[in-house]
Formats: structure tokens, sequence, C-alpha cells
């Protein structure tokens, strides 16, 4: 005999599965929620998702070549990841973002980090907030379904609104191109079902968000409401596949559970909280962080030193009941109770002191633009105006705008001396810009004043100096226009604040609407 | 509380159609016999016989070194050539006895008269298997008598025959329990003789209908013995998962299964204290099937310890034509041992003879990806470790958290990570190379103390 035989250490066989079959089993599960997506939106949707998906490859292969590293491009990872982004993405992105946000998923996120199985938090999360971060205005900037420019259905509900869930489940509504809540569950199924995500983080990321959503969400736990909430802002998504990324997702069953919760809380403590319907990402990167701390302690022991097996050699079979349910089942129950208890304890006592201020702000601003006025009056036609808004955004040339409340006001006699309209506006640098807008008895402009103001200090900020915000003052006209050049003598211009157009843009845009409403409801109506 | 299988586990392809059906024939084999001193857990047997004495079957040539030894029986007749090391089936040389086989197996006594075992005691059995020189035919080789005496015989509650063969490709437990059934059944009741207290249980799993049923058919009206079929699931056969699922109990590596009422038997070990207790046939022939897919004719043998394995396989029809032998495997392709040469001697415990006409190793190291943490390991482990972790520490030779945090050595090293990774990382190489570095540094501390 030849002694040319391979020696090598038992097992001498391998199963079918490779990590190129799990990334494939991964992309086709998100070609449902893909292919809606391309359809609903267009072909816009399909350039970013192909972009996005080669960007990434490229990415790694660069990578793989300018540093002397396997091929690990041909994985399938890099190409999961690109998806994953570009279905996070709104379909009207400008296309060099899905480039640059798959590039720095890839080369940031992951290679820096030690590529594949090293990287701490999911690639394609840190590309997408890489993205928002970096270009706001243009990643909130959503679809337009049917030629009307709406908010998303998230913003929608949280306004208070109501939304059509059927068309959240088929994503024919504003939103990210991976928005159908249908498609992405079809495909999330599908892989729980291959055994490929751990059903005890999808799971309990959807069972604590629900939790909260129903306990905190002052809807109590109303189906159509929280499968609104499930369906809306990529939760489907987080749950189902950015969650279960498994590099970065906890080593054991007890710890995957305690992660998928911890999710979920954030995720639904966010959603009602922040006022962004972005939240999720960073629900997970945050849950991603915490994965060290929870690998480090939550080791589960070996079945011989459990305490049910201890229990069984120690005291024989036939322990009760109760002592054989498994203890981490009472320690998250509890986990749970606790943190729900600490969390609906601290909403109650603040509740009030937040509204509180929150009305006597706009209270104050009222008064500020309305300084003739000695009280205020709500008017029947004005509610039943708002009313009728239900929150959705006003007019179709504001942008994001919406209506809050308007009233009219009084002097002390009781005559009507103006109106005080309060307006938000979604497209601000970095969240919502809430302001009063107050016009006198002929229409004209008193002045503005915000409540609402989170822009960046020394630019956007400046909106609220009277440089900028006198300009309107004292005009009767029923549309601003903004004057990029400076320099305006015309009544119906404003100088933009230098350096922060977006946010002039929006402030203008602000008044226009409350401007609009008024000549509608109170001029018009009259 | 009696389950059908044990928690975790795998699916490997079964490979068994390529033998399962070939009825065991017996191989007498004519060139030089080879009889390693140490085929058993436990101390080398020390030689009886010089060089140029004529022996004859089933005559003692080596005897047992101490309690945890075995004896070593001659499988043939002829004239000791020599005494002098050899190469073995680990690769290493050892103290070997080697016979020129005369070709006539004259043997040392009758083995066909049957003897009355009802008048047996518990000792005399015991004795009967210890001179027997029965090791556990499961593949470890543990003295079987050892087995039999636990601390208290009253405590036993469940005597399993270990019918599972869960491992790949393997046969000939199946073409025994078809063909040996009442024997194994009678094997059993002699060793339930010992356990006043115990059932008895033979577990075989559900890919080997006929054996279930020819079990069944031997044990019926037997009060005390039930035929269980199990799930086929790797590895069901582990002495481990059996209890798990037949006693519900969980246990440290430093128990013994006695310290949780149980003792396994493999059933060709059951089968061989029949023979040795009603016909004083001493074990020295066993059962072994020669598959894979580069052996010409698959089938499943009866052969004589000391027989070279490539004796075996040229009489078997060798390789099949067309066909490279990549790799030749003792037992199968889960726990079995890759051989460098065919040229060693047959010992007790090995029961399959696998030749592959690839390497799966080799494919698999063109295919290993960085690890993706997908878990898949520490769902199959079937002894509830984290191999991920576990293959973390290790390899950053953090041999303490390996050891006190993860409990590394619970490893049974039945390789069932490392078949489902999809990274194809060489998990329980690592654990077996982790596990005998804490050994090893065990072992110096120890010294050192002294």
């Amino acid at each position: 005999m030849n002694n040319m035989l391979n020696i090598s250490s038992s097992p001498h066989t391998r199963d079918k599965w490779s990590t190129n079959f799990i990334m494939r089993a991964v992309l086709v599960a998100l070609l449902p929620a893909t292919v809606v997506g391309v359809i609903n939106y267009g072909l816009h949707a399909l350039l970013v998702v192909l972009l996005s998906v080669a960007s990434a490859v490229l990415s790694e292969f660069a990578f793989d070549k300018l540093c002397h590293k396997p091929d690990t491009w041909k994985d399938g990872s890099a190409a999961v990841t690109g998806l994953l982004l570009a279905l996070c993405l709104s379909p009207r992105v400008p296309l060099p973002l899905p480039v640059l946000g798959s590039m720095f998923a890839i080369l940031v996120a992951k290679c820096c980090f030690g590529g594949l199985g090293k990287n701490f938090i999911n690639p394609a999360l840190a590309g997408r907030c890489f993205l928002l971060i970096s270009f706001g205005s243009a990643m909130s900037s959503y679809a337009v379904v049917d030629g009307v420019t709406t908010a998303t259905p998230v913003a929608t509900l949280l306004a208070g609104g109501s939304v059509d869930v059927t068309k959240m489940f088929l994503g024919t509504t504003t939103g990210v191109i991976g928005s159908s809540a249908l498609a992405l569950l079809v495909g999330g199924l599908f892989l729980w079902a291959m055994d490929i995500i751990h059903g005890q983080i999808c799971f309990s990321v959807l069972g604590m968000f629900t939790l909260v959503i129903g306990l905190f969400g002052g809807q109590g736990f109303k189906p159509e409401y929280l499968l609104a909430h499930i369906s809306g802002g990529g939760v489907v998504m987080a749950a189902f596949f950015m969650a279960t990324d498994y590099v970065t997702s906890p080593a054991t069953p007890l710890g995957q559970m305690v992660y998928g919760m911890l999710i979920g809380l954030l995720g639904g403590i966010f959603r009602l909280f922040s006022g962004t319907a972005d939240s999720f990402s960073y629900c997970v990167i945050t849950g991603n962080l915490f994965v060290p701390l929870i690998d480090h302690y939550i080791i589960s022991k070996p079945f011989a030193y459990r305490r049910s097996a201890k229990r069984g050699r120690d005291a024989g079979p036939g322990a009760p009941f109760y002592k054989r349910i498994p203890r981490p089942v009472i320690v998250l129950t509890a986990i749970a109770l606790i943190a729900g208890l600490a969390l609906s304890g601290v909403y109650a006592m603040t509740k009030q002191t937040i509204d509180d201020q929150k009305r006597a702000a706009q209270a104050a601003s009222y008064l500020v633009v309305c300084p003739e006025a000695d009280h205020f009056d709500t008017d029947e036609a004005l509610d039943k105006a708002i009313a009728g808004l239900n929150g959705a955004v006003y007019g179709t040339d504001f942008g994001r705008v919406t209506i809050n409340e308007a009233f009219v006001a009084k002097d002390a006699e009781g005559n009507t001396v103006g109106h005080a309209i309060s307006v938000t506006t979604g497209d601000g640098f970095d969240g919502n810009v809430t302001l009063a807008v107050g016009l006198n008895a002929e229409g004209a402009v008193n002045g503005i004043a915000f409540t609402e103001l989170h822009e960046t200090p020394g630019m956007g900020m400046r909106v609220d100096e009277d440089e900028f915000k006198g300009q309107f003052s004292g005009k009767s006209v029923s549309r601003f226009t903004l004057n990029k050049a400076g320099g305006s003598t015309e009544d119906d211009q404003i100088d933009t604040v230098s350096g922060a157009s977006t946010t002039s843009g929006a402030v203008v845009n602000a008044v226009n609407a409350a401007l609009d409403f008024y000549n509608n409801t109170v001029k018009g109506g009259a | 509380m009696v389950k059908d299988t044990f928690r975790g586990g795998v699916h490997p392809a079964g490979h068994k159609e390529l033998s399962r059906d070939v009825p065991l024939r017996e191989f007498l084999p004519t060139g030089e016999m080879i009889f390693p001193l140490s085929q058993h857990i436990g101390k080398p047997a020390k030689p009886i016989v010089k060089k140029g004495d004529e022996v004859l079957v089933g005559q003692r040539i080596a005897e047992a070194d101490g309690f945890v030894s075995a004896h070593v029986i001659s499988s043939c007749s002829g004239k000791v050539k020599a005494i002098e090391k050899r190469r073995v089936l680990t690769g290493a040389l050892a103290d070997c006895i080697v016979i020129d086989n005369d070709g006539q197996f004259t043997p040392i006594q009758d083995f066909t008269r049957r003897e009355d075992t009802s008048k047996l005691t518990g000792d005399e059995l015991i004795q009967r298997v210890q001179d027997a020189a029965i090791v556990g035919l499961g593949g470890a080789g543990f003295p079987t008598h050892v087995k039999l005496k636990p601390k208290n015989p009253d405590a036993i509650r469940f005597v399993i025959a270990n019918g599972a063969e869960c491992e790949p490709y393997l046969t000939c437990n199946d073409q025994l329990m078809r063909t040996q059934a009442a024997a194994i059944v009678e094997g059993l009741e002699l060793v339930l003789r010992l356990f006043p207290k115990a059932e008895g249980v033979i577990a075989i799993e559900r890919n080997k209908p006929e054996a279930i049923a020819a079990m069944d058919k031997a044990a019926s009206g037997k009060a005390k013995i039930r035929v269980l079929a199990m799930k086929t699931k790797y590895p069901q056969g582990g002495e481990r998962s059996l209890i798990q699922a037949i006693a519900g109990e969980d246990f440290p590596i430093s128990m013994l299964p006695a310290d949780v009422g149980c003792i396994v038997d493999n059933v060709g070990t059951l089968y061989a204290i029949q023979r040795a207790c009603a016909y004083g046939e001493p074990l020295y022939a066993h059962t072994l099937t020669l598959t894979g897919e580069a052996a010409a004719n698959p089938g499943n043998w009866i052969v004589r310890d000391g027989t070279l394995f490539s004796e075996l396989l040229e009489h078997a029809g060798g390789v099949k034509s067309g066909v490279t032998l990549k790799k030749a495997l003792i037992g199968g392709p889960m726990m079995g041992i890759a051989l460098g040469s065919l040229d060693v001697p047959i010992q007790k415990q090995n029961n399959g003879l696998t030749l592959l006409d690839e390497d799966p190793n080799e494919i698999a190291e063109a295919k290993m990806t960085a690890c993706l943490r997908c878990g898949r390991c520490a769902t199959v482990c079937p002894m509830g470790l984290l191999p991920q972790p576990m293959a973390e520490a290790a390899i950053a030779g953090d041999y303490e958290r390996f050891e006190q945090r993860l409990y590394g050595l619970e490893c049974i090293q039945c390789g069932s990570c490392t078949y489902v990774c999809p990274a194809k990382r060489p998990l329980m190489q690592t654990f077996k190379q982790a596990k005998s570095e804490i050994q090893a540094r065990k072992r110096a501390e120890a010294g050192g103390k002294k």
C-alpha cells in the first residue's frame, strides 16, 4: 500500500452549509422587499439598489487587494450589507449617497475592524447613520406616491393622525425602498424557518416594542394601532434583518433574548418620545454596543451544570413543577416588569409638567406675535379646518408643514385684533421647527416666534434673531419668497440667513403655509 | 420520562445503503498477525509468551496489568515470531506480539459446546468477562469487567444495550442485531443479573427497522427488557446522549454513567459477554464494516484481531477501480481516525474501515472563512457547550476562560460543531489541542508539587 493517505483529525465530513450559502439565503429573503420597492418607487429605486450593492462589493474587493487580504468579497456578506443599506434609503436619494454609504459601511465599519465577523456594529446601519448625519435633508426626503408628497406613516402616527395599515404592509406609501412590511416579513419568516436567524432575537424585539407601544402609546393595545407602529419605521427590517446579524448579536440564547428586548425597549421609547422616524437604526446600533457586555456576563453553562441537571442528580426526578420553570424566564419577566413600571412611573410623573411647559411656551409665543391681544379664543371654523387636516402635511408646496392650532386674538373688550397660528415644519436641518405666526386684524404679519428650534448654533439658530425674524413683521402679502442674494427691497422678499438656507427656507415655507391657511379659512371662509 | 433522543446533534449523510444489507462474512487471514499490548483504555498488558512459543486460537498471550487493563488473546494458531515495536493505527510504534499464523486456526478448546449459565454467580460472571478480555466494542475500548463493577450495583436503574450505530457508513452492528438478536438479549440478561433494580433498554436508531424487528422479537416476553427506537441523529450512540434520552440525566465529565445509575454496553460487547459465558469463548474476533465510496465491495465482516487492514481490504476486493483512495478511516467519518498506512493491525474496538475517494477536510479548509458567530455550533452541541466562545478563548490561549468559564473540558469530541460550521472552522480540533495542553499543564503542576 502507499503511504500517501491524508491524515487529519475527525470529523471527516461537513455539512453543506457554507458562509456563502447563508449570505445567499439572506439575499433571497430580501428579494421580495427589493422587488416590491422597485415596483412601487420605480427605476430610481432600482438604481439605488444596484449602486449600493455594487459599491459595497467593490469596496471590499478593493480593500482585499490593497491590503493583500484573502478574497473575502466573494463570500456574499458585502452584497448583503449593500442591499440592506439600499433598502433603508429613501427611493429619492441622490445617487452618490448609496455609494458613499456602502463605502463607509464596508471600509470603515467592517474592514477597518477586521472584516467579516469582527465588526462591532452592523455595517449597513453604520452606513445609514453616517448618511443620516451627513445628509439629513436628502435622506429624509421620502418618496412621492401617486404624485403627492406626504409625511411618512410614522410621522403621521406620531402627530396623532391615522394611517392605512394595508398600504404600509404593501409598501405603497411614503418611506424607504424596503418599506413593505409584508415583503420583509415573508423574507424574515423564511430565514427563521430555515433556522438561519435566531427567533429569540426577532421575536423579543417585536414583543418588547409592542409592549412599550401598547403601554405608553396612549391608545392601549388596539390591534390596528400596534400593527401600524410595527409596520412602519423599519421595525420589521430591524427585527428580522438588522438585529439578527450574527456578528453583532450575542452568542447565547438568553443573551439574544436580553439583546432583543433591549432593542425593542429602546425602539419603543425612541419611537414614542424622540419624534424621529429613523430611530430604529440607532436602537439596533445601541444594542450592538451592548453585545460584548452581554456575552461577557451571560454564558450558558453546559447541560450537566445547569440547575435542573444538578437538582435532578441531587434530589432525583419529580421536583415540583414551579422549580422546573427555567430561571432565565423568571429573571427576564422580572426585568421586563421592573423596566416597564419604572418607565411608566417616570412618564406619568413628567408628562403633566412637560405638557404644561409646552403649553406655556406656546401661549407666551402667541402673546409675542399678537402684542395687542388680551386673550385668545378658539374658533369653530378654525378648529374644524385643523381637524379636517388630520395631522397630514399641509398643502403641496410648503414642504413638510403641519398646522398645529390656531386662535383668534381678542382685546380686553372682546374685539378681534388678529389671529395666532402655530405651524411645524419637518424640513429643518435638525428635527422639527415649530413657530407661531401672528397676524393683525387686516391680515398683515405681526411677527413670528419660535417655540421649537434645534438648528445649528451660529447658523440655523440665527433665524431666531430679529435680523431675520423681523423681516416678516408688518408685511401684508399672501406669500413670501426667499432671496438668497440678500439686500431685499420688496415686501414679499426675505433675506436668507447666510449659511443656513435650509432652515431659512423651511421657516419661509412654514410662514407661507400659515398665511395660506389663514387666507383660506379666515378670509376665504368669512 | 424516556425520550427518543437527546438535545442538539446533527444529521450527517448516512451512506449506510452501501453495506447495510450485505450479510456478515468471516475473514480468515493468512499473513502474520500483530497483537498490540495496549488495545484498551488502561495499562498495557504484559506478555506471557516468548518468541518461538506455539499458540492456539483463544489462548491468552498477554496478561492484564492491574484491574483497569485487559488481557490479549491470540486469534490464530501458530508460532510467536517476535515481541517488538510495530506500527499501530495511531501511526506510532507500540509494543506488539507478532505471531506467524499457520492458517489452521486450531482452537485451544471447543468453543461450540454450550454451557449452563444459570448457575453463574455475579462474581463468576465478571471473572468470565475479564478472562475473555472483553473491552467496550463501541470504540473506546474500556475494559468491560471494570464497568460491570460499580460501587453500588443496587443504584443502577438502566442497563442500556447500545445498538444506535449513529456513525455514518457503519452497518456491522445492524447486521449483528439482525442475525444474533437472541444472543445479544441473552448477554443483556446476564448483565442484568448483576443489577437487580435495573431495566434493560435496547436502543436502536429508527434507520434500522430490520434490527429493531429482530430485537423486538428476541426480547418479547422478557419482563425487564424493552427495545427503544431512537431518532436517527448523531451522536445518538454516544454514551451520554443515550443516558440523556433514556434516564434524563446530564452529568459532568468527572462522573461516570454508573454515578447516575446507568451502564451502557455496545450490542457487540453484549454478544461477546454471551459468547464468553455460554461458550467460554474469549473475545478475539468481532464485526467490522468495510465501506466507503472508494471500496470496491462494501460489506460487513467478522474479522480476527491482529489481521492487517491491508490484507482484509485485498480480500474484500480492494479499492474500486478508477478511484483514488484519498483517506482511510478507522470507524466512520465523524469520529474515525485517519490512517496513514493500511499496514496496521485491526484492534478489538475497531468497527469500521471507511475508504474515501476525497478528503472532506481538505475541501473544507479551502472554503474556510472567518467565524460569523452564527451560533449553529452551540445549537448542535450535545453537551450544551458554547463552541464559538470556546474556540475564541482557545485560540487566544486563554485556557482559564476556556476551562473555568466555558467548561471546555466537558467536550466529548463528537465533532458536531465542526460538522455544522458554515465557516468550515476546525472547532473540535482546536478544543482537542486546548484540552491536551490544559491536561499537560495540570500534569506538570502535579509533578512540580511532588
